[in-house]
């Protein structure tokens, strides 16, 4: 009976360092005050677009929950309210990225996906809060300025994530 | 640094301007649908002679306000609030019921405790009552 | 550089305009209701020292007026009812009752201060009413007939007297209205340009509201809102008697603080008597007085007491919902509501 062995894989190394780099990006953003604690604009997704433009969806996949788990664990909020205000945060911009990403490359660039996963972000924090953190409606009237948060994020992420693609061309 | 800016314009394709302008409009229509309901009406609380809280209406929220004769207990629910128990014997302020206009008050005289909804409009100075 | 300066320049003007357009608002618990105090276009130093002190002679004529706390005036009830006379050492409280014996007579006594008795035993004298019956209508009738009356209250060398030992004097319906006026005096002395002082529904507009007026709502009898808004020019006061504040409920049926002297029940087919008085020394006294007679007279009598005190300016709400309303009054009102018109009467 052999034992099977586990083979790293080039790909495997990949999702470690983009992972890596995307738990930094969410602990700086640990540190960023926002009006309701524990809502954030999502500045890691600049790492799911990167890995999703320049690999694929399973990738980004990985990449986003070894993002969310690592982070709560390294930061001791793991299964906390913080835990899954950020996984359904990741789940939320995952789904609207997995719909999305087929979008027609002549009318739409990385900025709209962006976008739309930027908000999907934090429309999926949003979700958690009210059905379980702050449940009543209070909450809404911070709304808007998380959409506009979404907006601004979103564009600093597009352009960020273009850069990144530029400086690191597909081999 | 503008230069930068003008040239990440280029990135930007028309379905994307589409996207950014949906986002525009789905931003102004939140802030006027959820800051312009109702009216971004407040309600003041004051005991005695002070203010002791200012409370959003937009919300669901029971209060208890502790008086010289006991405890006042409201409800602010979505828009509107009403006093739910009060210690006074004749609960005038209960019978009142609900409001959710500016300028309306609703007093415990009792237990020295009013509540006065503050809106963006105001029609009248002060009320004649 | 220049701009710079310039810009910082108009910051801090702005700024300064800032503070002086402020409202400033204050609020107390005194004559058992609430006041309410708004100094328009001072600074908060000076709009809360003035306040202050007007809030404290509040008190002070509410200690030294109180219809059933202790007070000069139950120390003057108490040697009535003995029938003793009593030496009154307050120049202030002399000059108050004599105003309430004229003002009596004006109103045909329809205004009348000294039916404390009839008043107590409807149980209004006390901070909670819980009286649950009607008093004796034999008391009743006995009160009525031994007509209680400022008239046989002589006042010589400042010693009071009474021929009826079934006066007991009350100042309910004075008393706000005297502190209103006081109120000018402070906000002259402090140079003061422009204040609206709202004590339980008596209001003086005192100067504007910078460049506009005060405006008072006037409150619907029986909802929690204004039925009617009206401008208020400088030095005006308005007063209402309302059955919806102090008043008591017996076997469904409601009975306000305002006792007809002539019967001995309280009023209950009108539900509100408003006033509009023109500026004059006592307009604050004559806010709250005057709407007396007009809230208490008969309704087919009301239009006539109000030609009789020279009222040009009054809104009577009745039970049914009818309405009655000088046609001075009628050109500078503005209606809230979608009011059923056709129940309005101009006069």
């Amino acid at each position: 009976m052999t034992l099977s062995t586990i083979k790293i894989t080039q790909r495997d190394h990949e999702i470690a360092k983009l992972s890596a780099i995307a738990v930094a990006l969410s602990l700086i953003e640990f540190f960023f005050p926002s009006p309701i604690p524990g809502v954030k604009p999502g500045i890691a997704n600049i790492i799911i677009l990167y890995t999703i433009i320049r690999f694929d969806l399973k990738m980004a996949i990985w990449v986003s929950l070894i993002r969310v788990f690592v982070t709560s664990i390294l930061l001791g909020s793991f299964l906390s309210p913080t835990f899954f205000l950020s996984l359904c945060g990741a789940l939320f911009s995952l789904f609207s990225l997995i719909i999305l990403k087929n979008l027609n490359h002549k009318y739409f660039s990385l900025v709209s996906l962006s976008l739309i996963a930027s908000l999907a972000h934090i429309l999926g924090q949003f979700f958690v809060v009210r059905i379980w953190i702050i449940p009543h409606d209070g909450i809404f009237y911070l709304l808007p300025i998380f959409i506009s948060s979404a907006f601004i994020f979103g564009l600093v992420n597009a352009l960020v994530t273009n850069k990144l693609l530029q400086l690191n061309p597909k081999k | 640094m503008i230069k930068k800016i003008l040239k990440s314009f280029k990135l930007i394709k028309s379905g994307d301007w589409f996207v950014i302008f949906m986002f525009g409009i789905l931003t102004v229509t939140s802030a006027k649908f959820l800051w312009g309901l109702p009216q971004g009406k407040y309600l003041e609380i004051y005991k005695n002679n002070e203010i002791l809280a200012t409370y959003s209406l937009n919300q669901e929220l029971k209060k208890q306000i502790h008086g010289p004769k006991g405890v006042t207990e409201i409800i602010i629910d979505k828009g509107k609030v009403r006093f739910s128990s009060a210690p006074c014997p004749k609960k005038y302020c209960i019978h009142q019921g609900w409001i959710n206009k500016a300028n309306q008050i609703i007093v415990c005289i009792p237990n020295k405790i009013s509540i006065s909804i503050v809106g963006s409009k105001k029609k009248y100075d002060s009320i004649n009552y | 550089m220049y701009l710079n300066n310039l810009l910082i320049f108009f910051l801090l003007a702005s700024l300064l305009g800032c503070g002086e357009s402020k409202t400033y608002h204050q609020k107390d618990f005194v004559f058992g209701t609430i006041i309410d105090i708004k100094i328009y276009g001072e600074s908060e130093i000076n709009a809360t020292k003035v306040s202050t002190e007007i809030f404290k002679e509040f008190h002070r004529l509410h200690k030294l007026l109180h219809p059933w706390e202790k007070s000069v005036i139950t120390d003057i009830n108490n040697a009535i009812s003995q029938k003793k006379s009593i030496a009154i050492n307050n120049d202030e409280v002399i000059s108050i009752l004599t105003d309430a014996q004229n003002l009596e007579a004006i109103t045909q006594s329809l205004f009348n201060p000294s039916i404390g008795k009839l008043i107590k035993l409807w149980g209004f004298h006390s901070n909670e009413y819980n009286q649950e019956v009607i008093p004796n209508p034999d008391t009743l009738k006995d009160l009525v007939s031994s007509k209680p009356s400022m008239k046989s209250i002589k006042i010589v060398k400042k010693v009071l007297e009474s021929s009826n030992h079934n006066n007991q004097i009350d100042l309910g319906g004075y008393a706000k209205g005297y502190a209103l006026d006081q109120s000018k005096k402070i906000l002259k002395k402090n140079n003061i340009k422009n204040a609206l002082i709202n004590i339980g529904g008596n209001i003086l507009a005192f100067g504007k509201h910078g460049e506009r007026e005060w405006i008072v709502g006037i409150q619907n009898p029986r909802k929690p809102n204004a039925i009617a808004t009206v401008s208020l020019k400088p030095g005006w006061t308005i007063g209402t008697s309302g059955d919806y504040q102090r008043f008591i409920i017996i076997n469904n049926q409601r009975y306000p603080h305002l006792i007809n002297p002539k019967t001995g029940y309280p009023e209950n087919k009108t539900q509100s008597a408003t006033i509009l008085i023109p500026p004059s020394k006592n307009s604050g006294v004559l806010s709250d007085v005057f709407s007396k007679p007009l809230f208490i007279a008969k309704s087919e009598n009301k239009i006539n007491i109000a030609r009789l005190l020279n009222i040009e300016d009054f809104l009577i709400i009745m039970n049914d919902d009818s309405i009655f309303i000088s046609e001075s009054l009628n050109n500078k009102i503005n209606w809230e509501e979608d009011l059923d018109k056709k129940n309005i009467e101009i006069f």
